[in-house]
């Protein structure tokens, strides 16, 4: 019999797959609605240059954010999108909560239930954002500069991650030390450097470091621990 | 009537909306009932939708604000769609300017487009744009999370601490913005670069979540809370940020990296 994880690729696979459909479906409805198709020309103009920085970081994206969500997880993240700024984070905050490891079947229950229950919570807000825009302009004075709260909304960021980053620095306080001081540095020289970037740089120095360290036994204690049950 | 908001254009947002809908659903309730066979307790399921749910809140209003910012040019339902599938602000917005200055159209996002030809120009950059994920993930993910499966069941305490690592790598590299990040210089947006209020917002949030942990751990009764925590302390993060933009004098509100 097919194992969860097996039958899960398939029906994530499955998926995928009709979501890419659908998706591309969507330029095709709208052109055949207004009998305008686009030229090829400005089309492919307009596409190179997006596609030479958005394909190579698609590809980026899948190798490092697929071991971290999970495999249902992934799937249903990349459908999504938004993941850096919702999907991980709350991959990131359930399985800190739950305490299982994503590479357990129990964490990839947890991660599931996180980016699926995210997607739904998202899609519905969105979803119900744009039908009170359209009807009644209310998120709009909400999130518009002229906001009240305009400069709560501009630092969601630094809130969001702050929050999830609390435990894990205090917990491997050794482990955040490289590539803190990297990413600091990298931005120092160029500010403008998105997070798009700066992710695989400081995640590559996190693994490296990390596997150093381990290598030097800075983490005999939690080894003896594991193995004294 | 605008055919950009046409009824046409919302039933096709509609459809899209419902597909991922449905496709949350059917994985979250594999999920929900593989928990069980595994012995997971409900409550603690339960918790890790709640405080996901939570979680998704802020953001998912940053994102209609996205496409706020985005229907000015291109009207509600395409921004909408965009940012319901695979999108993120990022992309959205530079392939729309891009595929309208590929025709000419200078002003790109920042007045209306008034011609149904651009419009579905638009429409397609943004979409074949931002398939790339999607074409790769049915080949590639069973492989890489084989490999990566094998490699970390080998030694747990090595599994951990890479997996921390790589949690750590991500939550960094958006910290390090908040602390030296600038902003967009061209839209010279005030906020938007690092300064006192986003480090007001990450300390806040920092601090506030190690109390909340601390009470916790000292206080077992208000474990239940635990998944509360870290949602509580971002809107408690975002507090602080309104808290000192508005008692703090404009002067003091600096911004080291505009």
């Amino acid at each position: 019999m097919k194992s969860y994880f097996d039958k899960t690729h398939t029906w994530g696979r499955i998926w995928t797959v009709a979501a890419l459909i659908i998706f591309l479906m969507m330029p095709v409805a709208f052109s055949i609605h207004l009998n305008a198709w686009p030229k090829a020309e400005y089309f492919f103009k307009g596409l190179a240059s997006v596609a030479i920085i958005f394909y190579p970081t698609g590809i980026i994206e899948v190798i490092s954010y697929a071991p971290l969500l999970g495999a249902a997880g992934t799937y249903l993240s990349f459908v999504t999108g938004n993941i850096a700024n919702l999907k991980l984070p709350c991959t990131m905050s359930a399985l800190e909560t739950s305490g299982y490891s994503v590479s357990s079947e129990e964490g990839e229950v947890i991660s599931t239930i996180a980016v699926a229950v995210s997607s739904i919570v998202t899609t519905v807000i969105i979803a119900v954002g744009v039908l009170l825009m359209s009807v009644t302009g209310f998120v709009e004075r909400l999130t518009s500069p002229s906001s009240p709260i305009y400069p709560a909304f501009q630092q969601i960021l630094p809130c969001l991650f702050g929050a999830i980053g609390a435990t894990y620095f205090y917990k491997h306080w050794k482990i955040s030390i490289a590539p803190f001081v990297v990413v600091i540095i990298v931005l120092a020289f160029s500010g403008g450097t998105q997070v798009g970037v700066l992710i695989p740089v400081s995640v590559v120095v996190a693994l490296i470091a990390t596997h150093v360290m381990y290598k030097k036994g800075v983490f005999d204690k939690e080894q003896q621990r594991l193995e004294n049950g | 009537m605008d055919f950009k908001s046409s009824p046409f254009m919302y039933a096709v947002g509609g459809i899209i909306v419902i597909f991922v809908l449905v496709q949350s659903i059917f994985f979250l309730v594999r999920a929900v009932r593989r928990g069980k066979e595994l012995g997971i307790s409900s409550e603690k399921m339960k918790n890790t939708a709640l405080q996901s749910a939570l979680f998704s809140i802020a953001p998912a209003l940053s994102i209609v604000a996205t496409v706020i910012v985005l229907s000015g040019a291109l009207g509600v339902v395409l921004p909408w769609i965009r940012l319901t599938v695979i999108g993120a602000i990022q992309y959205e917005t530079s392939s729309a300017q891009s595929a309208l200055n590929a025709m000419g159209n200078s002003a790109g996002i920042a007045s209306a487009v008034t011609d149904p030809e651009q419009f579905t120009t638009v429409a397609w950059v943004m979409t074949v744009g931002s398939v790339m994920p999607l074409v790769i993930l049915p080949f590639v993910l069973k492989k890489l999370q084989k490999r990566i499966g094998k490699a970390l069941g080998k030694n747990k305490v090595w599994a951990d601490v890479m997996s921390a690592a790589a949690f750590i790598g991500i939550i960094i590299a958006f910290v390090g913005r908040a602390i030296l990040g600038t902003g967009d210089n061209e839209a010279n947006i005030i906020g938007d670069g690092a300064g006192v209020l986003s480090i007001t917002g990450l300390i806040g949030s920092v601090a506030f979540m190690l109390l909340f942990s601390y009470i916790i751990k000292k206080v077992p009764k208000l474990q239940k809370l635990e998944s509360f925590a870290m949602p509580l302390s971002m809107f408690l993060g975002m507090g602080m940020v309104l808290l000192v933009n508005y008692l703090l004098p404009a002067a003091y509100i600096i911004e080291w990296r505009y």
